[in-house]
């Protein structure tokens, strides 16, 4: 479904990503571990289509989005929940759900999946007319994730879903994620909590420094015994 | 005098609808495509001539070139976004500032080429309004109705449509809004022609009440920078206060003393924001 081939990526001078090749199947849940700075967001970036790689292809679907304009790769059916639960501060929580849907494709289907996603997060049905700048940590990553299903994607990318979350809010966000697979979605996960990570994930990639060190499946990561005592603390 | 005072109270009311409509162009321009747009009263004195233009010359009926004023407007707005804002979105803020600086100059020099520098209008006769010892111009009167009509169609457009939601998200969060799908391109385009068509209106509310000039419009660029930055910039509903704050001052000042000292008390209030509160009145630090 998703093939990201040979991609490097700079800001500037600073290469970000060297070489970096990875794929992902239809249904198929793939996480990446990585340190901080170890250009995990970078990748999802530009997959996103927000930065542009300077070598190497994107496909999704058969079709090139390396070159396409962000909304262009909205519209594809690529969805991010960027880090921290980024949402509009100053949008009510009702109105960045919506803003989920600009897509032409997702306007039709945004009445009926508004009390949907309400349906799944309770919470946010009673706080959608305040701003989403009033919210919780956990309440925004709700928010954030339930914008990227309004757009009706095929691939949702989450970027740190765990980052400064209590560890029940984690719980609930991982468990939300479980639920998200079993629906179908294809899932590309970056996180630093490698160890709830694995157990959703089928597949997982190691990033260090901008370079893909590691991958495999994700029970076989943990067997990996340079992994186990960097990134899981076994 | 009490009556005057009064009678100024309303008249600074009936201003401040006006200047908020102008301000408000300014501002969402700023809030979105993050460019001040320092021709913005020049946009208004054109706006004017091509209305007394399709008046006077094409011997259109009043109100239809009004409307006619307020669509070419809008597509001047898309041309600027086209010709100069597009190629220097991603310049230094300086050079983004002189190129609208010089487009002052290209726009009075172009208006007086055409029109001359004699004092234009169109004359209309709109009568006074009594209640009691109070009178009111119904001119004022129509320009402060019709702008706070279209400030709320604007609000609707604004909170109730999807390229409204589209330009507040843009306006807040460009990386993201263009995560989300939105077309960044599409939303300075829409931007910029309905902030040119803001200065059309502007333009049609002032025919009854001023003549123009090709220097008509610095005045109007001034007045909507110092109401927007007191307002707090890219903070509309602080643009809508100051606007006001600023109209009622400076119309009771004009009475309690003169024009000339209204100005200045308008200026020194500026001033003295800038210097206790650097952000504006309901701006955020940033």
């Amino acid at each position: 479904m998703l093939k990201v081939q040979g991609i490097d990526v700079f800001y500037g001078e600073f290469q970000a990503l060297d070489n970096v090749t990875l794929k992902l199947d239809k249904g198929q849940t793939v996480i990446v571990v990585g340190p901080n700075g170890a250009g995990k967001s970078t990748l999802l970036r530009t997959i996103s289509g927000l930065q542009k790689p300077r070598r190497g292809s994107i496909e999704f679907e058969g079709q090139r989005i390396d070159r396409m304009e962000a909304h262009k790769v909205v519209e594809s059916g690529v969805s991010s929940v960027p880090e921290g639960g980024r949402v509009f501060p100053n949008l009510s929580v009702q109105d960045n759900l919506k803003v989920g849907s600009y897509n032409k494709a997702a306007r039709e289907k945004a009445e009926e999946w508004l009390p949907r996603i309400f349906e799944l997060f309770p919470i946010l049905a009673t706080r959608k007319k305040q701003r989403a700048g009033s919210l919780s940590g956990g309440e925004r990553q709700m928010l954030a994730i339930g914008r990227s299903l309004m757009s009706q994607p095929k691939l949702i990318m989450l970027d740190e879903p765990s980052l400064g979350l209590a560890p029940m809010v984690v719980n609930m966000v991982f468990e939300f994620i479980l639920k998200m697979k079993q629906e179908g979605y294809t899932i590309l996960l970056v996180e630093q909590n490698a160890n709830k990570a694995l157990k959703v994930a089928d597949y997982a990639y190691l990033i260090e420094s901008g370079k893909l060190v590691y991958e495999g499946r994700s029970e076989d990561f943990d067997k990996n015994p340079y992994i186990k005592t960097a990134y899981l603390g076994i | 005098m009490f009556e005057q005072i009064i009678m100024a109270f309303l008249n600074g009311i009936l201003l401040g609808g006006v200047l908020a409509l102008l301000a408000f162009g300014l501002n969402l321009i700023f809030g979105v495509v993050k460019i001040i747009h320092l021709a913005y009263g020049q946009f208004v004195m054109l706006g004017f001539y091509f209305i007394y233009f399709f008046h006077t010359s094409w011997h259109i009926p009043l109100i239809p070139a009004m409307a006619m004023g307020v669509v070419a407007m809008g597509l001047i707005g898309i041309l600027t976004q086209l010709l100069i804002i597009n190629p220097l979105l991603n310049a230094p803020r300086l050079n983004q500032l002189l190129a609208l600086a010089s487009l002052i100059i290209v726009m009075e020099n172009l208006a007086q080429v055409i029109w001359g520098a004699d004092y234009r209008g169109i004359p209309i006769t709109m009568p006074i309004i009594q209640f009691g010892d109070i009178f009111i111009r119904s001119s004022f009167l129509a320009a402060f109705i019709g702008a706070i009509f279209t400030l709320g169609l604007l609000y609707l457009f604004l909170n109730r449509t999807y390229l409204g939601l589209g330009i507040r998200a843009v306006a807040q969060d460009l990386d993201m809004a263009k995560g989300v799908g939105i077309n960044p391109k599409v939303i300075y385009y829409v931007t910029l022609a309905a902030g040119g068509a803001l200065t059309g209106l502007v333009a049609a509310f002032f025919v009854p009440i001023y003549t123009v000039h090709p220097h008509f419009g610095a005045s109007f660029t001034l007045m909507a920078f110092v109401i927007v930055v007191f307002g707090g910039m890219g903070n509309l509903l602080g643009g809508f206060i100051s606007a006001f704050i600023i109209g009622i001052v400076t119309s009771v000042t004009a009475v309690l003393s003169s024009p000339e000292v209204a100005d200045i008390l308008a200026m020194a209030m500026f001033i003295g924001m800038m210097m206790i509160r650097p952000q504006g009145l309901l701006g955020t630090e940033s």
